[in-house]
């Protein structure tokens, strides 16, 4: 079974008198241990692909399930406790907390669900070290490169060892040969653990790594591969 | 705790800056009261020193001394009462007593000429010197701050537009009434002051101006009036309110804080309210990862806390060095239960405004996080 799945999905605005519609019945089902990738022009809906898949925002029409959850009827305040559990969120960079360390990055999504435990620590700085930041546990983020907060933000999305990952433009503000690797890491990471991982990106050199490609346009999802 | 402490660390100018406003803050509102409750305690000292719980005044009098005129021999009357431990009669009079003849006002000074018997209940210690006695009816015992204007135990006090004489036998401590230093004489002597001019006394023998009564298990002050003629008896808190501008005084004091603390509640608010709205995307960010309202909030409040008591707790040190460099002369009184309070009603202040800044980090979408720049 999909880990996540979405149904008939579809989304519109109002914009003044009009209504835009930006998601046009998308269908998406990413299976455990799968990278996916959605690819499209600006303004095509993929951000709002993600938004929904991520429980942020609500849709119009459709379902969307979460490692076999419905989340169509919760509130927010039972949506946030779902994403703290259920999903694992790498936003562009600069989306550290800037006043925390690396290690405190991590735990912090601990300390959000309630005590941080001496096992989450470990855990924490066993996911650091195979993203190649052994030596970076007490560095705070302005003292990283944008890779390695990059590499962090991953690490952060595993912490909570959530089934479902969501990436946005991970590698948006990175040089290619930092944003192959962080995409390669995130690949393999989703392996390993086996997760079901969204990358949303603009950048079709990273899509080696993904087992699926869907392009979005207008807000029509297509699957390329 | 965990973000706030973080934090705070981090962002430490940012911080020390919100500080100093706290600090500038407490500060004010702890010299403000400090000053105003010195300037009340000035107006009054004396009769808040009296260690007595009603005053007795003349029926008519409207709770005033200076409208009040009694014989002393209702003591007898009023001391029979229930629950009436002790009776003290009191009268005062302003007068200018200076050292030589002179016409110079510079070398006068204003005090207030207190009666009372030298064995009152309420007389104030004698510091140095001796104390108040029939057996020197000229005799007075005077504020020590007097003593800075250059009178001493001995000294002859001329007073003013009389041809009254006082000797001075001894000082007693912080005793002021209507903001001028005490000084006491036994009542026979006041009464030839005050009651000069024949008649001036509605032929009252013996009259004083109130007594003032001991008297912790009385209940219901309007018994004595019951009991004795033509007297009104008020609690001491009223007869202080009497005094002559205290009323309105301590009103200016207090509109003068209540203004300030008001004022500072916003200025805090104002101050965590734009430091909150900086972080909306962080707390965007953190909202989508998962974090609820609760977790965010509780960091801000904590931070609130922790930056209020430290700002408190300086403003506290700063405000009791200020008052040893004050002049001598300068009206200070702050007492700790008074610090206290005030501190707990600024810290109150703050945290309620921080529900400001947590009300707005409900709003914050975590949709937020996934701005770009596209």
């Amino acid at each position: 079974m999909a880990l996540l799945s979405l149904q008939n999905v579809s989304k519109s605005y109002k914009e003044g008198a009009s209504t835009v519609q930006a998601l046009k019945q998308a269908t998406l089902e990413v299976e455990a241990g799968e990278l996916v990738a959605i690819i499209g022009p600006s303004g095509s809906g993929k951000s709002t692909l993600l938004s929904i898949a991520g429980a942020l925002l609500q849709m119009s029409e459709g379902t969307v399930e979460i490692n076999g959850m419905n989340i169509v009827h919760l509130s927010a305040k039972q949506l946030a406790s779902f994403r703290l559990k259920e999903l694992g969120f790498i936003l562009q960079t600069s989306n550290l907390v800037p006043y925390l360390n690396v290690l405190d990055q991590l735990l912090l999504v601990k300390k959000m669900g309630g005590k941080v435990t001496k096992d989450d620590k470990e855990f924490a700085k066993q996911l650091l070290t195979e993203l190649g930041l052994s030596d970076k546990f007490k560095k705070m983020p302005n003292e990283l490169s944008g890779g390695e907060r990059q590499r962090v933000a991953i690490a952060r999305a595993f912490m909570n060892n959530s089934k479902v990952i969501l990436a946005d433009e991970p590698t948006a503000s990175l040089d290619s040969k930092r944003a192959l690797e962080v995409v390669k890491l995130l690949a393999k990471e989703a392996k390993e653990r086996n997760k079901a991982a969204i990358m949303v990106t603009h950048d079709e050199r990273m899509l080696q790594f993904c087992d699926h490609v869907y392009r979005m346009e207008d807000g029509v999802l297509t699957q390329q591969s | 705790m965990f973000l706030a402490l973080k934090e705070l660390k981090y962002a430490k100018f940012r911080y020390v800056m919100m500080t100093t406003i706290i600090i500038l803050i407490a500060w004010l509102v702890f010299i403000l009261s400090g000053l105003g409750n010195g300037l009340a305690t000035l107006s009054a000292a004396t009769l808040k020193n009296i260690d007595a719980e009603y005053v007795v005044y003349e029926e008519t009098a409207g709770a005033t001394f200076a409208k009040s005129i009694l014989s002393e021999n209702l003591q007898d009357d009023l001391e029979k009462q229930k629950n009436v431990d002790k009776v003290a009669a009191f009268g005062a009079s302003t007068i200018a007593v200076g050292k030589t003849k002179s016409k110079d006002a510079d070398s006068k000074e204003d005090v207030a000429l207190l009666g009372v018997e030298p064995d009152a209940f309420f007389m104030p210690e004698v510091i140095e010197g001796e104390k108040l006695s029939y057996d020197n009816k000229k005799g007075v015992v005077i504020n020590d701050t007097l003593k800075e204007a250059g009178y001493k135990i001995g000294d002859i006090l001329l007073v003013a537009n009389s041809d009254m004489k006082l000797e001075v036998v001894g000082y007693v401590k912080g005793e002021t009434y209507n903001h001028l230093p005490a000084i006491f004489t036994v009542l026979e002597n006041w009464r030839d002051y005050q009651y000069a001019a024949p008649g001036s006394d509605n032929d009252t023998d013996k009259a004083v101006q109130a007594f003032f009564l001991k008297a912790p298990n009385l209940e219901d002050p309007s018994t004595i009036d019951k009991a004795v003629k033509d007297v009104e008896t008020v609690t001491k808190k009223t007869a202080i309110n009497g005094m002559p501008g205290y009323k309105e005084e301590n009103g200016t004091i207090m509109m003068m804080l209540a203004f300030c603390i008001v004022i500072s509640a916003f200025i805090i608010a104002v101050f965590f309210y734009v430091i909150t709205m900086q972080k909306t995307q962080q707390f965007g960010v953190m909202k989508a990862i998962g974090a609820s309202n609760g977790f965010i909030g509780k960091a801000i409040v904590a931070q609130v806390a922790i930056l209020s008591v430290l700002g408190i707790v300086i403003g506290i040190v700063f405000t009791y060095l200020t008052a040893k460099i004050l002049p001598e002369g300068m009206p200070f009184d702050l007492e700790p239960t008074l610090i206290i309070t005030y501190a707990i009603v600024l810290l109150i202040i703050a945290l309620l405004s921080s529900i400001v800044s947590v009300r707005q980090i409900v709003k914050i979408d975590p949709l937020t996080a996934l701005g770009r720049v596209e």
